[in-house]
């Protein structure tokens, strides 16, 4: 066997480092950029350039951005008094599908894991308290956490840190997902579903 | 629920073996070493999803091989058919199937094909440190409640959690403090449940292990346990909540000097009783081995009037050392047992005295070098 371009190679061990991307699917990626034209690969450094270089996060609420503060900080029709805290961007980007929520939000930067050496102080919980003690006029926190041991820690650590202010504190719903039936509900959610329930 | 076919491949020291089961008593004979217990560990890990032998997956698989593939098909009271398959490779790890559907925690599998063992390590039950004991009674629990067995598993990674905060942070005290708080909640929660259903079942089973002490033993001599935990047990989880939140408090000094949680379910303590004696520290070697058959026949017992669908029983080569007397009351304690049973043996027990292998339900199996064949009678 004799490798011809060493370039070649390179890209395809790159690629192979990509989530859910093994060594054959890099080999047809590569295969297939190497075949384009140089615009188009062009268009790709570059985009990926930018990602490292531009995009930046808001100092106000943590979220990835193009620049700071970011669109939803500054607008002022998000300002209805809410803040939604969840753990990272990607929970931004899915809530903000739903077009559901029209506060601002508040990005921790992970979850309290001592076993991942992230205590509260690793957590942008600091700036949460600032913005509430701020000119924001915060009235309701809502926490978006993850339900498990350690989202449950980190929203209780932070509930019980925002008993000193003036807001309520609410959390999102657990139960069951729409469009599903109830026989596929793991055992799990199904009783924190009953412990949860609302009137009708 | 019973299985009634069997395929394995690659497994401990099974190339391939298909085998059909009969729906009451198997035995199985055959000299030491020719892979009967590798017959019935097979049908334990389309149960409990592990051996009940080894410790561990990679040591179970037919030397020279790559992987080991366990298929069976069941049938029973609460699913009518469905096929189990257990598959392990090096690379991809262990994966469970039901109906060729994978399992997406090999949890859910706990319970669905509820299984009682005996084994000769059974001794250890009595013999051995609370731990011991404590995975006995996990086990039991699990099988009939899927809820216990969830916050087992939460517990334990609340535990691991707090203690790696106990372990790791190095502050104010009054900041560790208000860090463990998050933890101690929910180590609270999770383990006060645990707490509540282990005295809920235990007290139950107490009476099952008195019938079956009697029954097996032929002598009055009462059994009873103790279910020892840091509080005063009871079956009422706010009860305990309370009371696990004070012991909290009171060991905190000691929990962060010594950096690690000393208060919960993980230190509990089962103690066997025998005529008010502990067991552990008075018993005879026989009274042992007597009140660890017992304590399976309970479980066996136990399962079959709490749940909808009787248990498979497996007995592992646990005649060799009972007299004829009691090999005989076992034997007709399991005939009397309407569910599946396996029987293995290496030693020629009399089998063909105790139970009738005309009937069709009853079936004779003799392995050699892990090939199994059929025979009408020992």
């Amino acid at each position: 066997m004799q490798i011809t371009s060493e370039y070649l190679e390179q890209a395809i061990e790159q690629l192979a480092k990509l989530p859910g991307t093994g060594r054959k699917s890099a080999q047809r990626i590569a295969i297939h950029l190497l075949k384009q034209n140089d615009e188009y690969a062009l268009k790709l450094a570059n985009a990926i350039v930018n990602l490292k270089e531009k995009v930046t996060r808001c100092s106000t609420c943590g979220n990835i951005s193009d620049k700071d503060p970011c669109n939803i900080c500054e607008n002022p029709k998000r300002e209805n008094g809410q803040i939604c805290v969840v753990e990272e961007f990607n929970d931004v980007y899915i809530i903000e599908k739903t077009n559901e929520f029209r506060g601002r939000y508040h990005v921790l930067g992970g979850i309290i894991s001592p076993m991942d050496n992230i205590g509260p102080d690793k957590l942008r919980i600091q700036e949460l308290l600032q913005r509430i003690g701020g000119d924001e006029n915060i009235n309701e926190v809502i926490l978006a956490l993850n339900p498990d041991a350690e989202g449950e820690a980190t929203s209780y650590y932070i509930n019980k840190l925002l008993k000193q202010y003036e807001v309520d504190v609410t959390r999102i719903a657990y139960g069951i997902p729409m469009g599903t039936e109830l026989e596929f509900i793991d055992e799990a959610t199904l009783s924190r579903a009953f412990a949860s329930r609302n009137a009708f | 629920m019973l299985i009634d076919h069997l395929e394995i491949l690659h497994f401990r020291n099974h190339h391939k073996t298909v085998i059909d089961w009969a729906p009451h008593l198997n035995v199985i004979t055959g000299p030491n070493g020719a892979g009967k217990t590798s017959l019935i560990d097979a049908i334990h890990y389309l149960c409990m999803s592990r051996s009940f032998v080894s410790t561990s997956d990679m040591y179970v698989v037919h030397k020279g091989e790559s992987y080991f593939m366990i298929k069976g098909h069941f049938q029973g009271q609460i699913r009518s058919q469905f096929d189990v398959s257990c598959s392990y490779s090096r690379g991809e790890g262990k994966k469970i199937f039901v109906n060729d559907s994978p399992l997406e925690r090999l949890s859910d599998l706990i319970g669905m094909v509820p299984v009682v063992t005996l084994t000769p390590d059974d001794k250890k039950l009595t013999l051995e440190g609370p731990a011991e004991r404590r995975s006995f009674i996990d086990g039991f629990i699990s099988q009939i409640s899927p809820a216990y067995l969830r916050n087992l598993i939460e517990y334990k990674k609340i535990r691991k959690q707090r203690n790696t905060l106990l372990q790791e942070y190095r502050g104010p005290l009054n900041v560790l403090e208000s860090y463990l708080e998050p933890w101690n909640v929910q180590l609270v929660e999770a383990g006060s449940k645990i707490i509540a259903k282990r005295y809920e079942v235990l007290e139950n089973f107490k009476e099952y292990l008195k019938k079956d002490y009697a029954m097996i033993s032929g002598m009055d001599l009462s059994t009873n346990l103790e279910y020892q935990t840091f509080c005063t047990p009871s079956t009422n989880v706010d009860d305990i909540k309370s009371q696990y939140e004070k012991e909290l408090d009171r060991v905190l000094d000691k929990e962060i000097e010594r950096e690690i949680t000393t208060v919960g379910p993980h230190r509990d303590e089962i103690l066997f009783l025998l005529d008010d004696f502990e067991l552990r520290k008075y018993g005879s070697q026989g009274q042992h081995r007597l009140f660890a058959l017992s304590l399976k026949l309970a479980q066996l017992h136990y399962y079959s009037d709490e749940l909808d669908d009787l248990p498979i029983l497996m007995l592992d080569d646990v005649f060799g050392d009972l007299d004829l007397h009691k090999t005989e009351i076992l034997l007709q304690a399991l005939e009397h047992h309407k569910g599946q049973v396996f029987i293995t043996s290496a030693n020629p027990i009399p089998f063909g005295n105790f139970i009738d292998f005309n009937d069709p339900d009853n079936q004779y199996y003799t392995v050699q070098n892990a090939k199994v064949t059929l025979t009408n009678r020992p």
